[in-house]
């Protein structure tokens, strides 16, 4: 289980890594208030995790971005990828745990699927959702 | 002679009578105490609400055809966990919508969509509780259905 945890943890750092820099990239009120509530409940889960592995690795020193971020179209792919990951690093989470525990994954693999619906939504990607979110893309 | 064929034949209506009894107690016998039927698998709720939401997506784009482009996507998700869910309970792919399914108010587009918001959270619960209750093999595939299914209550706000 610490295993799938450890992944999952290590997808929240580099999504609140990820805000960071969606954030400055974005103009409008609407979308800055969007990108903080979800870093906000990045914190949350890497809270959560940090909290149940009994030996969470220290958070990496910095991060490469996939791509160069340098305006809102760039900030709103980045954070559909960002949430797409973290859909897919909870969905191990799952066999892997019971009762509660379980219900916290999947609420957080939820969450993550609705905000990249939502991301989608503004970058005017079609479809805006997944068959399986969560499932690894080929 | 006609006589004895008479009674033969009143004989044989007798008996014919008589098998016919014996077979109607054999049938409500069997009838009153059948096979222990096979439980359903815990997944096939889902696999119903799945056929039946992807109709109902595919009543309303009859009738809202200016619809179309927003929902057909949603209705796809749904064929696609449908065949998924099948495949997994080794069940054959029901063709038709789960009889006895309400119609959308389809008379407004918006209300259509109203609808078939509704109609997502109810099987996002359902999703959500077979999540709780599944085995490791499954569960992986249950949430990823659940999750689909909160994107569609998003995608249709």
């Amino acid at each position: 289980m610490n295993e799938q945890l450890t992944a999952a943890l290590a997808a929240e750092e580099a999504a609140i890594y990820a805000y960071g820099v969606i954030g400055v990239n974005f103009d409008s009120d609407g979308d800055r208030t969007e990108a903080r509530s979800a870093e906000q409940a990045h914190r949350q889960r890497r809270d959560y995790l940090v909290t149940t592995l009994t030996d969470p690795p220290a958070s990496p020193a910095g991060y490469e971005l996939p791509f160069p971020v340098t305006d809102r179209a760039d900030a709103l792919r980045l954070a559909i990828q960002v949430e797409d990951g973290v859909a897919q690093a909870w969905r191990p989470v799952l066999p892997v745990t019971t009762n509660a525990d379980r219900g916290t994954a999947l609420a957080a693999m939820v969450d993550a699927a609705v905000r990249a619906t939502r991301w989608r939504r503004s970058a005017g990607v079609t479809p805006v959702t997944l068959p399986f979110p969560g499932r690894p893309q080929s | 002679m006609s006589g004895l064929g008479h009674s033969r034949r009143r004989l044989l209506v007798v008996s014919g009578a008589g098998f016919g009894a014996a077979a109607l107690t054999g049938c409500a016998l069997f009838g009153g105490d059948p096979e222990p039927p096979k439980a359903p698998d815990p997944l096939q709720p889902l696999l119903d609400e799945a056929v039946a939401l992807a109709a109902a997506y595919d009543r309303v784009t009859v009738t809202q055809p200016g619809l179309s482009g927003r929902l057909a996507p949603l209705a796809d998700d749904h064929r696609a966990h449908a065949a998924e869910l099948a495949r997994v309970i080794g069940a054959a792919l029901p063709s038709a919508p789960a009889p006895g399914g309400s119609e959308p108010a389809a008379s407004q587009a918006n209300a259509a969509v109203t609808d078939l918001r509704k109609a997502e959270q109810a099987a996002q619960k359902t999703a959500t509780a077979a999540c709780r209750q599944a085995p490791g093999e499954r569960v992986a595939l249950v949430g990823s259905i659940a999750a689909c299914r909160a994107t569609h209550v998003e995608a249709l706000r």
